[in-house]
């Protein structure tokens, strides 16, 4: 079955393959998001992916719907070839100051800490697509024997680099900012770096493997990436 | 240069946005009311998009280090030297003047433009504050802002006519919307209480969205909450409790509270200059009468920016009850 096309306002289309959130619908999204992006269409003004649909964002001064909804529906046939992304490697202190919730986690699934970080650090997730904040990632395909509820009372702050479980889904806050998901550990990279083109480290598409560290590597790295500012 | 001497309240560099970014994550940021800032603009003699002061409520009081070409927009006392000067309308400030914009007696935002604008370092390609990402900060007391360069002679004393202001003091305001795209998540009754309901802004509005209060959207059985999908400026989403929420300029991206409409991209101002306790309004309309009126507008707007240019000649005219503004070519000689 084709997508859906429907307005949003006056200047953006959302195109939905439906409520599933997987990686083949999600495969969908991003082959049809990298098809509009590289047809060079001159009303085109970003595309916006997410888990099973996506917006294009267009001007509606040099084009009407009519005619940005016609040229979208031309690329449906298009061929989707996959793409895999970029592998990262995202290396994580688990547990202790950086990891508050760990035990938490833990007691909640009847498991060790250490066991937590295994199974966390194991498979390698999908980056369904960015939003909620910039350089959030959502990702795909956690283990769940280490979901958990989130926080009954969020967070008023927590650092930039933590991650976290809520539910079904880990990710990584890439910003200092209140939040209610359980954290279990930190990474020392810069998930967003405004000086950066592109700023952030992580893109829709991509793929990531956490990879436990230690507490003098994070120290390391963190100098490296953050070079001196403060926590 | 500028310094900044007293900041009443939230005060920001904003320009027309960050575009191409927001599969990353980045909000497009931008003026809260794009046709009152691009008119600063204007009268300036800039182009409409360039960097200028943003405040809330409340103007800054500044002082020009350096002569300079000014303009502030919005229905505010302002003053020169203590002096009183119009608002809409350009000056001249010598090395030493002192600027003060007052409260603004109605609207929300209003805006300080310098011809040749805010110099300033662009981050991913626009000069917007966005502080949560470190996309530049609140302006405090005591900064000094760089402007960049212009030429300055014949762009004071550009004057914008009452009849081309936008009025925002009406009490009731309508907002015009693009109904769906998950109008499935509505009951009929639902969206019939959407629009013929007033719904009163509320003190939990920024500009990352507004908060409504009014009588409560129904949802279908299907919920309120749907897989998180993006959204833009203008999106209106209603969260479980049936409280619409707006979302302005710096919303985040993508959201999972089902979306009954957007307001049309004429209408954003509106919506942003719309005080807590004011009251809105919202109307559907069809999905090229948005379009069409956006047409119109930027044309509108072209010919304010070629008046304010000398390019035009601008005529009152009378037809029945109304008192309209019609633009003619200045002749050459």
């Amino acid at each position: 079955m084709g997508p859906v096309i429907k307005p949003l306002g006056d200047s953006a289309l959302l195109i939905s393959f439906g409520e599933a959130i997987d990686e083949e619908t999600n495969g969908r999204v991003h082959a049809l998001a990298r098809a509009i992006e590289g047809a060079n269409f001159e009303w085109l003004v970003e595309v916006v992916p997410a888990y099973s649909s996506l917006a294009v964002i267009y001007d509606p001064l040099m084009a009407g719907l009519e005619e940005v909804e016609g040229a979208i529906e031309t690329l449906f046939g298009v061929p989707q070839v996959s793409s895999e992304g970029r592998l990262v490697e995202v290396p994580v202190l688990y547990g202790g100051a950086h990891g508050p919730d760990i035990e938490f986690v833990a007691r909640h699934n009847g498991l060790s800490v250490d066991d937590v970080v295994d199974i966390h650090s194991k498979p390698t997730y999908r980056v369904y697509f960015l939003g909620f904040l910039p350089g959030f990632a959502y990702l795909g395909g956690m283990d769940g024997r280490i979901a958990a509820p989130r926080l009954e009372r969020p967070r008023l702050r927590v650092p930039a680099g933590s991650v976290g479980i809520a539910g079904n889904q880990t990710g990584i806050y890439p910003l200092e900012s209140p939040g209610g998901w359980r954290i279990i550990g930190r990474t020392p990279l810069r998930l967003f770096n405004p000086g950066k083109e592109p700023p952030t480290l992580l893109r829709p598409g991509d793929r990531v493997r956490f990879r436990p560290i230690d507490g003098s590597e994070f120290v390391e790295l963190y100098e490296r990436e953050w070079g001196g500012e403060d926590d | 240069m500028i310094e900044l001497l007293e900041v009443p309240s939230p005060l920001t560099v904003q320009d027309s946005g960050r575009a191409g970014y927001r599969k990353l994550g980045v909000p497009v940021s931008g003026f809260m009311d794009d046709y009152s800032a691009r008119i600063a603009n204007y009268l300036v003699g800039n182009p409409g998009g360039t960097p200028l002061l943003e405040f809330l409520l409340r103007g800054p009081t500044i002082r020009f280090n350096a002569s300079s070409v000014f303009a502030v927009a919005g229905d505010v006392d302002v003053s020169l030297n203590g002096t009183p000067i119009e608002p809409w309308k350009s000056y001249w400030a010598k090395r030493g003047d002192v600027l003060k914009a007052g409260t603004l007696k109605s609207g929300l935002y209003g805006y300080v433009a310098f011809a040749g604008g805010i110099k300033c370092e662009a981050l991913l390609g626009s000069c917007s504050t966005y502080p949560r990402a470190g996309l530049g900060g609140p302006l405090k007391a005591g900064d000094r802002l760089n402007l960049g360069y212009a030429m300055l002679s014949g762009k004071e004393g550009r004057y914008l006519p009452r009849e081309l202001r936008p009025d925002y003091s009406l009490r009731k305001k309508t907002v015009r919307v693009l109904l769906g795209p998950n109008l499935d998540r509505f009951t009929k009754k639902g969206i019939e209480t959407f629009l013929n309901s007033e719904y009163k802004v509320t003190a939990e509005s920024d500009r990352m969205g507004y908060r409504l209060d009014g009588p409560v959207v129904e949802h279908s059985e299907k919920g309120a909450d749907i897989v998180t999908e993006p959204l833009l400026p203008g999106t209106v989403q209603v969260p479980a409790g049936g409280k619409p929420i707006v979302m302005m300029r710096d919303a985040q991206t993508t959201g999972g509270y089902a979306k009954i409409g957007t307001v049309i991209t004429v209408d954003l101002p509106v919506v942003a200059q719309s005080r807590p306790g004011e009251r809105l309004r919202f109307e559907a309309v069809g999905v090229e009468d948005g379009r069409e009126l956006l047409v119109k507008r930027e044309r509108a707007l072209m010919a304010i920016r070629d008046f304010l240019d000398g390019k035009l000649r601008a005529y009152r005219i009378k037809t029945g009850e109304e008192e309209l503004v019609a633009f003619a070519k200045v002749e050459k000689e």
